[in-house]
Formats: C-alpha cells, sequence, structure tokens
C-alpha cells in the first residue's frame, strides 16, 4: 500500500480518459473502517501498555510520517488511552500515550495537502497521526468515535470538576457536527468514487469504473417502452432488410451459372443457344420473354431480364423501408429526448440551491442537451445496429457456408485481423481524438476569458501576448488534427488491404476449386461481393463497446440529476402557512455548507412582526448564509428557525417562498418585457398593478420614456438597462408579490449616489409593515432599521438599535467610524 | 403594526370625465387637468405600445414630467378622445403586415418585400433578434432604420407567407 497515496491523485490521471471499461476495483482499499488489522509486532507492543480488559476500540493506520516520507504509522484507541506509533528513522517506533481522560481537545489540522491529528491536554500537546487528505474521511470518523469514548469516559469517572463543559464547548474542534459526523458528506465532496476509491474525472461527475452499463441501459430501456408499439414493427423492418441487403450476390450467381456461363460456353463453341428452364423464376421469365419475344435470345435473356428486374426491385425495397422505419426510429428517439429533457429539466427545478453550488452550470447544460442526445442516439440506432449487424454477418455466414462450405473457411481468414486491427485503431483514434478535443476546449477556454476581457486586454496592452498564447493553441490543435489525419489516412488504405487480402484468397483457392470442378464461377463472385460487404457490420461490432461505455456515462450523468433528492423538500404533514405574520426565531442554529468550517455558530435571535433588521458584519461573517436559511435555500444543520412559531422545516416551501420577497444585489432580469420581468413575481397580474408596482419602485418615469414603454425587451439581446434601472425593476417586481417578509441583500451597493436615493425612497415604501431583514456595506443606509444585528464569524456579536450600539462602542461603532472616516476622505 | 402598502390601490389614473384635451393654433397638445391647471406642449406616451394601444396612456409634459395616466381613451370626452386618438396614431406607426411577397437573404442582411395595411414597402433587418413572435402568434419587426410593422397573427396569414416567414424565426 504504498503507491497510490497522494491527494492530488497525480500519476493515476492516466485513467482518466480511457474507456477501455475494465474495473479496476481494489477491494479493501476505499471501504471505511476504523478497525484496521494491527501488524503483529504492534499488537504486542501496545498490549504491554494495556490494562487487563481494556480492548482497543479503534485502530488506524496512517499513509504519511511525520519524517514526511509515505509510509504507513498507527493510532490505536482503547476506551482508556490513545497510543501513537510513529516510526522514527529506521530503529523502529516512538510509542506515545495519552490518557482519554487527560485529553482536553482533539483536533484536525488541515494543511497543505496533508491532515495532522491533535491532541492537547491540560499540559502539553501532541501531534500524533498525520495523513494525506485521501484519508481524511477515514480520519474524521475515527475522531469522532474517539470524542465518543473521551465523553464515556467523563460520564463515567463522574468528573465535572475539572472546567471541561464536554466536548460540545469547545470551538476550537474541526469537522461538522450533528451530522452524524461520520466525515462522509452525500454528494458534496466528489473528488473520489464512494464506492470504488477512484478519483472521478471532474468533467463527467460520475465515476466512469464504477458505472454499471448493464443496469443504466435496462433503466434507460424504461424511456423507450411507450414506444414499443413502434420499435417493435421498425426491429421486425430492420431484420428484414438486413436479409434482403445479403440477397443480390445469390441473384447475381444465379445470373452467371444458369444464363450468362450457358450462354457464353454456347457462343464461343458456336453450339446452339440452350433453353434454360429452371425453378421459380420461370413464370416471371415467361412474362417477360412475352414482352420481349421479339429478340433473339428467347427464354435465356428473358431470365437475365427477370433478375435484374429482381435486383432493382430488392434495391427499391431496401430503399423504401429502410427511410420508413428511419421515420419510425427518429419519432422514437426524439419522443424519448423529449421525456428525458423534460423529466430533467422538471427535476432541476425541484434541487435545491446546493446542488447547483456544487456542479458548474456548463457540466448541467450539456447533461440536458448533449448527454440526452447521444442516450436518444443509443436507443434509436446504436443497439439496433448491434443487433443487425449481427445479423447481418449471421446471414452472410449461412449463406456462404450452405453454397460451399470450404471456401467459406477460407474466406474468414482475414476476419480476425480486420476484428484487432479495428479494435486497435479504435482505442488508438480514441486518444487521439480525446486529445483533440482537449485542445480544442482549451482554445474555447481562451476565447471564452480573453473576450468579455478585451478591456482589461487593451489597458494593459497586452495583445501581443494573448496572440502569442492563442497561435501556441492552434498550433497545438494543428499537430492534434495531423495525428487523426496521420491514422485516419493510414487507416482506410490498410482496412481496404485486408479486404483485398480477403479477396485474393478467394480468387486463389475458388480459382482452384474451380480447377477441381468443385465451384462454380457464380459462387465465386458471391463470395466476392459478400468479402466486400464484411467490412461495415464488423466495423460497427468493433465499436460496441464503447458504444456501451459512452451511452453507460452518459445515462449515468442524466440519472444522477434524476436521483439527488433535494436536501431542503416539503414533509410530508408539512403546513401551508397561508398568512404569514413574520414572526421570525432562530433558536441556536448551525449551519456550514462544506463541513469545514462553520458558517453560522449557534445563531439566536427573534424578531417581531414588521421589525426592520439590519444585517452588519465582513464578508464571510454570515450574513448572507442567515438569508439562505430563511429563504430555506438550506436547512440548518442543527437548532431550529421558527417562522410565526413553526419550526421553519414544517412549512410548506412554496407558502413560504410565496411570501418571502429577495432583492438582491445584482437582480436577474429573464429574456422578456419588462412587463413580464416584473410580473414574474405575481402571475396573472393586472397592467394596473404592473404600474402601480413600478411607480412605487420609481420605476415608472423611466420606464415609459423607453420608446417600447412596458413593452420593452430586456435581458439578454434586449434594450440596454443601468444597474440602477434593473434594482428598481427588481424592486417593483418584490412590491407586486406584496411579501411578508422581505430581503434587501445589497439592494443598493452597486449604484449610484443619485439613483440610491431614489431606490432607497422606493424601499422606505416596500418595508412598511413587513419584516425586513437588510444587508448592506454602507451603514448610512441601514438608518431606517429598528435594530442592527451585527455578525462575526458566523456568531451574534452585537444586537440593538443604533443608538444602544454607538454607546456600547463595540464592532459596529467602530465600522461606523471607519465609514465616516472614508466618506470624509471621499467628499475632500 | 401598519399594514403593508396595498400598491394598486395608491395608483390614481385621471378622471376621465374632468380632463379635456384639445389642440392650439401651434398643434400643440393641450391638457387641463382636473385640478384646474393648463398645459401645453403635452406628449402622450403609451405604456405598452405593443400590447395595450388605447389604455394607460401616460401625459408628459413639455420638461418630461408625468401629469398623469388616462386609463382608457374610450372613456374620455368625445372630443378629448378623437384628440388623443388622432395624436397617437401619429406618434406611433406601425403598419400590419397583411402578405409577405419575398424575402431576399444576403450576407445576414434580409430584404423584405411585404404588402401592408398603409401600402406596400420594402425594408431590411439586420438581426433575426429584430423579429420577435408574441405567443398569441403576433410578431412585432424592427428593421435597419428602426421602423415597426407588425403581424396580427402570423397563422392567419396566407400559406406563401407563413412558409416565408417561418424561415427567419
Amino acid at each position: 500500500m504504498h503507491g497510490p497515496m497522494s491527494g492530488s491523485g497525480r500519476g493515476k490521471s492516466h485513467r482518466m480518459g480511457s474507456f477501455n471499461g475494465k474495473p479496476r476495483r481494489k477491494k479493501g482499499n476505499h471501504e471505511l473502517t476504523t478497525k484496521e488489522e494491527v501488524p503483529e509486532l504492534l499488537q504486542k507492543q501496545a498490549q504491554g501498555l494495556l490494562e487487563k480488559g481494556e480492548e482497543i476500540k479503534v485502530a488506524v493506520s496512517t499513509d504519511l510520517r511525520f519524517d514526511s516520507t509515505y509510509g504507513k504509522d498507527w493510532l490505536l484507541v482503547t476506551d482508556k488511552r490513545l497510543i501513537a506509533f510513529n516510526q522514527s528513522g529506521v530503529l523502529g517506533h516512538d510509542i506515545r500515550e495519552v490518557a482519554l481522560t487527560s485529553v482536553e481537545d482533539i483536533e484536525i489540522l488541515e494543511m497543505y495537502g496533508n491532515n495532522i491529528l491533535k491532541v492537547t491536554t491540560s499540559e502539553n500537546a501532541f501531534e500524533l497521526a498525520r495523513y494525506s487528505k485521501r484519508l481524511t474521511p477515514k480520519f474524521n470518523l475515527a475522531v469522532s468515535e474517539l470524542e465518543k469514548l473521551s465523553l464515556q469516559k467523563e460520564a463515567d469517572s463522574g468528573d465535572g470538576a475539572r472546567g471541561r463543559g464536554g466536548p460540545g464547548s469547545s470551538g476550537r474542534r474541526r469537522g461538522r457536527r450533528g451530522n452524524g459526523g461520520n466525515g462522509m458528506q452525500p454528494g458534496g465532496d466528489k473528488s473520489r468514487c464512494e464506492k470504488c476509491g477512484e478519483p472521478i474525472p471532474s468533467w463527467s461527475g460520475v465515476c466512469v469504473n464504477c458505472v454499471k452499463k448493464s443496469k443504466l441501459i435496462f433503466r434507460l430501456f424504461k424511456y423507450a417502452v411507450p414506444f414499443l408499439h413502434v420499435i417493435i414493427p421498425a426491429f421486425l423492418l430492420m431484420l428484414l432488410i438486413r436479409f434482403v441487403a445479403v440477397l443480390p450476390p445469390i441473384l447475381s450467381k444465379e445470373l452467371i451459372d444458369n444464363i450468362l456461363m450457358p450462354v457464353g460456353t454456347a457462343v464461343s463453341t458456336n453450339q446452339a443457344l440452350p433453353e434454360t428452364s429452371w425453378g421459380q423464376l420461370q413464370g416471371i421469365a415467361d412474362t417477360l420473354g412475352g414482352w420481349f419475344g421479339s429478340m433473339p435470345l428467347g427464354g435465356s435473356f428473358g431470365h437475365l431480364i427477370a433478375i435484374i428486374f429482381m435486383m432493382v426491385g430488392l434495391r427499391v425495397f431496401t430503399m423504401g423501408t429502410s427511410s420508413i422505419r428511419g421515420y419510425m426510429m427518429a419519432w422514437v428517439g426524439q419522443n424519448v429526448t423529449r421525456r428525458l429533457q423534460n423529466e430533467t429539466y422538471e427535476h432541476l427545478n425541484a434541487l435545491s440551491i446546493d446542488f447547483f453550488h456544487e456542479r458548474d452550470t456548463g457540466n448541467l447544460m450539456s447533461r440536458i442537451t448533449h448527454d440526452v442526445s447521444r442516450l436518444r442516439d443509443f436507443v434509436a440506432n446504436g443497439l439496433q445496429d448491434i443487433v443487425g449487424d449481427t445479423f447481418t454477418i449471421l446471414f452472410m455466414c449461412t449463406f456462404m457456408f450452405s453454397y460451399h462450405w470450404k471456401l467459406a473457411l477460407w474466406t474468414l481468414i482475414p476476419i480476425p485481423c480486420l476484428i484487432i486491427f479495428t479494435i486497435f485503431f479504435g482505442k488508438k483514434m480514441s486518444k487521439v481524438y480525446h486529445v483533440l478535443w482537449k485542445r480544442y476546449a482549451n482554445i474555447s477556454t481562451i476565447l471564452a476569458s480573453t473576450i468579455p476581457g478585451v478591456r482589461v486586454v487593451k489597458a494593459f496592452a497586452r495583445e501581443r501576448y494573448e496572440i502569442s498564447r492563442f497561435s501556441d493553441l492552434t498550433h497545438q490543435v494543428f499537430t492534434g488534427e495531423m495525428n487523426a489525419a496521420k491514422l485516419g489516412t493510414l487507416y482506410r488504405p490498410m482496412m481496404e488491404f485486408i479486404t483485398y487480402s480477403g479477396s485474393i484468397i478467394i480468387w486463389l483457392v475458388g480459382g482452384w476449386q474451380i480447377f477441381q470442378g468443385d465451384l462454380t464461377l457464380g459462387i465465386l463472385f458471391m463470395f466476392q461481393s459478400y468479402m466486400m460487404q464484411f467490412f461495415r457490420p464488423v466495423y460497427t461490432l468493433c465499436q460496441m463497446n464503447e458504444r456501451f461505455i459512452r451511452a453507460g456515462t452518459s445515462a449515468e450523468r442524466v440519472f444522477e440529476i434524476l436521483d439527488t433528492p433535494p436536501s431542503v423538500a416539503d414533509k410530508r404533514d408539512a403546513v401551508a402557512l397561508a398568512n404569514i405574520r413574520g414572526a421570525i426565531e432562530f433558536k441556536d442554529v448551525y449551519f456550514s455548507y462544506d463541513s469545514e468550517k462553520d458558517a453560522l455558530n449557534g445563531v439566536s435571535f427573534q424578531v417581531q412582526p414588521g421589525e426592520m433588521i439590519g444585517l452588519v458584519g465582513h464578508s464571510g461573517a454570515g450574513k448572507s448564509t442567515l438569508i439562505n436559511l430563511i429563504t430555506r435555500f438550506y436547512d440548518p444543520n442543527e437548532g431550529t428557525i421558527e417562522i410565526d412559531g413553526h419550526n421553519s422545516k414544517e412549512i410548506r416551501l412554496k407558502a413560504l417562498r410565496q411570501q418571502v420577497g429577495v432583492v438582491l444585489q445584482d437582480p436577474f432580469l429573464f429574456a422578456g418585457t419588462i412587463a413580464e420581468n416584473i410580473g414574474y413575481s405575481k402571475p396573472g397580474a393586472s397592467r394596473h398593478e404592473i404600474i402601480a408596482s413600478a411607480k412605487a419602485a420609481n420605476a415608472h418615469d423611466f420606464i415609459i420614456k423607453f420608446p417600447d414603454g412596458y413593452d420593452t425587451m430586456v435581458g439578454e439581446r434586449g434594450a440596454r438597462v443601468s444597474g440602477g434601472e434593473r434594482q428598481r425593476i427588481s424592486i417593483a417586481r418584490a412590491i407586486l408579490k406584496n411579501p411578508r417578509i422581505l430581503i434587501l441583500d445589497e439592494a443598493t451597493s452597486s449604484v449610484d449616489t443619485e439613483t440610491e436615493s431614489k431606490i432607497q425612497e422606493a424601499l422606505e415604501r416596500l418595508v412598511q409593515g413587513r419584516t425586513v431583514f437588510a444587508i448592506a456595506h454602507r451603514l448610512s443606509t441601514l438608518k431606517y432599521a429598528d435594530r442592527l444585528i451585527v455578525l462575526k464569524e458566523g456568531e451574534v456579536d452585537e444586537m440593538g438599535t443604533h443608538e444602544e450600539l454607538i454607546a456600547k462602542d463595540g464592532t459596529y461603532a467602530s465600522l461606523c467610524q471607519k465609514q465616516t472616516e472614508l466618506s470624509k476622505i471621499r467628499a475632500w | 403594526m401598519n399594514e403593508p402598502i396595498k400598491v394598486a390601490d395608491e395608483l390614481e389614473f385621471l378622471d376621465a370625465n374632468k380632463v379635456s384635451i384639445g389642440r392650439n393654433a401651434f398643434a400643440e397638445l393641450v391638457v387641463q387637468l382636473p385640478d384646474g391647471t393648463t398645459h401645453t406642449k403635452v406628449e402622450p406616451v403609451r405604456s405598452f405600445p405593443v400590447s395595450e394601444t388605447t389604455r394607460y396612456i401616460a401625459l408628459l409634459d413639455n420638461e418630461g414630467n408625468e401629469l398623469g395616466i388616462v386609463e382608457d381613451v374610450k372613456k374620455l370626452t368625445p372630443n378629448s378622445r378623437d384628440v388623443l386618438t388622432e395624436e397617437l396614431q401619429k406618434r406611433y406607426f406601425m403598419p400590419k403586415i397583411t402578405k409577405i411577397n419575398s424575402l431576399d437573404g444576403q450576407f445576414g442582411v434580409t430584404t423584405w418585400n411585404v404588402e401592408t395595411t398603409q401600402g406596400d414597402v420594402e425594408f431590411g433587418i439586420r438581426t433575426r433578434y429584430d423579429i420577435v413572435t408574441l405567443e398569441s402568434g403576433r410578431v412585432l419587426i424592427k428593421d435597419a432604420d428602426g421602423n415597426r410593422y407588425e403581424i396580427e397573427n402570423y397563422n392567419k396569414l396566407d400559406p406563401k407567407s407563413i412558409a416565408l416567414l417561418q424561415t427567419q424565426m
């Protein structure tokens, strides 16, 4: 267990792109256990330290030593003590022992590329274990068990006099508490697969190794089931088409052996022309012979024409049927796409904000567009192609063996070469294309960053630098494309050569067989045609594995969205609180976004209905988090939020959000008219109400100055609307909604002073009679607040009116003073 | 505790019976408001030029300040109504396209040859974003020079026009 330990997964990255689909699961490596098998030597040493009846409860190995080399050290925990074995040099282990009762604090020091577990007693502190980030979950679990043990110990000994109010009081402890404490966050940190422990490629978001293809593809069929009435006929049609497509060589065989050869021989030896009459063609031949009755070649010529007509007929039939089948399958495919897309989008809308925080928009978009259409392709074409090609090969082989099994065996000799060659090239090609795809992506990245940032580029006169960066990338694409071209231009001739060698074998062996009188010319011809037809189905079948993997990965990516439950969801017995009064109480609320750092750390306060609360604090103090909890974008980890005396988790989301209005710093306008944007908050709002809200928001005056008035298109590609104007439109939106709880998140920080005063005026009207939470950096904008809550590092630092807080001369007072000084400088 | 304001109740329109709109010798609009004040060079502005052509007409004085909003032109006294309607027709010119004869696209600019309620006309469109289709089937068009046209309901055009239009949407 020495190699794959670095947290960054370096040296293993070669696995990310390869699609050869072999599951590389390492058993035991990923299973989270805190009771590992301790080596005998250590066990002996440890036993010497233990008292009678003392039992090892936790045994965890590290992957890093204190001398910064990779290697295993051990940490053992019994119900009485902690024992750490740390290798020092080559000599053996340093053994350190800490009694559980003396432990004051346990903490995990999170550092750059590694962590250290540190234990503090009343006298000193020990760094007991050092490990790479890879083992974070294991050690989080170990620490939480350690805490449990030390808690127990304390309860057992009844020793409360040491001034420790239990582990909960230790503010320094890391890790999300009250959340099971097992360190395995669902969904959150997904750099490694939970199942197999392999790193997850970030473009995919799901583990490529663990995709259970068969299961996913089976699930995919659920979406095809409603269209079986079309799929089954289309499938049967395909079998028919495949069968008919292998018939023409048989016809040409008949043509040569039964018509042309006898006639040709007769002509060359000046004999009388033979009157062929055979089998099933006779009837057609007679009819056609009638038409061409005056022709000199009589019956034989009639047969020729009949066969030619059949050839044309088969062709026309195949063409017609495949276009009908193609249309049917396109219909199925598009229906599957539509259903999957709608279902995914619907679920996406139901998901909570945290889901969107963890994933980037581009990735989600490509799942709904790109992956879904790949799945459509697989359902509509991929699968049927695979079955169809198998049948084509089967049909051809059946005919070949039934006509001449010896020659058939000879003919199949180059096929294994064809298969090996195709697989080999396929792998090479997909590698080359993967590289190429990344290089193209780099070009998009650089364009996407430099075109919007063109002002910066020009301001610093860095055009030449950007141009050379860009041309480096185009050069990389050039070499990549040329590599692909090298392979591509090599591939076709090679394939053709293999096919050609097949036909050479047929000429050779078949020719010899003709000399032996064992074969007719017609059959030789038939074999030659089949040889030419062999290539395509073999090629498709060789690509089958890759197609399955790709479809499986896409399915996983789509189904991951569908399978994620919203983290904030209605309980079954949630109450639909129709008329919220607006009383809000936070009761010892803890919240953390990522388990690393608490965003809110035991926040408690009470707000009366209609009160306006100003939230003050440095960025990162928890102001926005507090608001996210009121709107229930997230739910607290610990503690409760009560709205009108109801636990917010018990209130139906829709009812709550209908009565909460939000005005953000940088308001978002949808593509649509101004009237639609204002009316967004209240479906079916009348024009009367829209104008009234716009007037109340001080927006009406500028709106009617647009030539299109309220019908002006805004949003992307719409009219240019300034920041202040957008802000007022969004205030109008909030006013129209008439919410009982209003949240102003830096509503005026991005506009100039004059606009600000107009917005302030609008806001004053808006806040009347509502419970308001206002966040502002400019403290002057909070002058109407009834009370101020000053947050500091996730805790309530001060609370009170402006005057009270100034008199207290604490954090708020100093913030105020700083701003006054700043504004003096500005004014000057 | 104060009740939150009900904004819809706060909005007051001009009393249709007490407002009079006329025209003076300089062809300027003269408005007498219910409070008795008289304003010249008044500019009527449609709040919803596209979706509501005869209601919510804002009256601006010559400095651009709003004097008030006429809720519905039809409710005005006959004299005022005629003057205001005439003035609005002059200020807002948006012919209705009844038939599309041809569309010629070259280098991204499309030349439309159409028949409208106001006569035949040819105009150029610079981007497809200047053609806005509303849910009702109504199509609003802005040409390269800023002129406006509309199609009331494109489903009701003749098949050839519809086929031509669909290439642009």
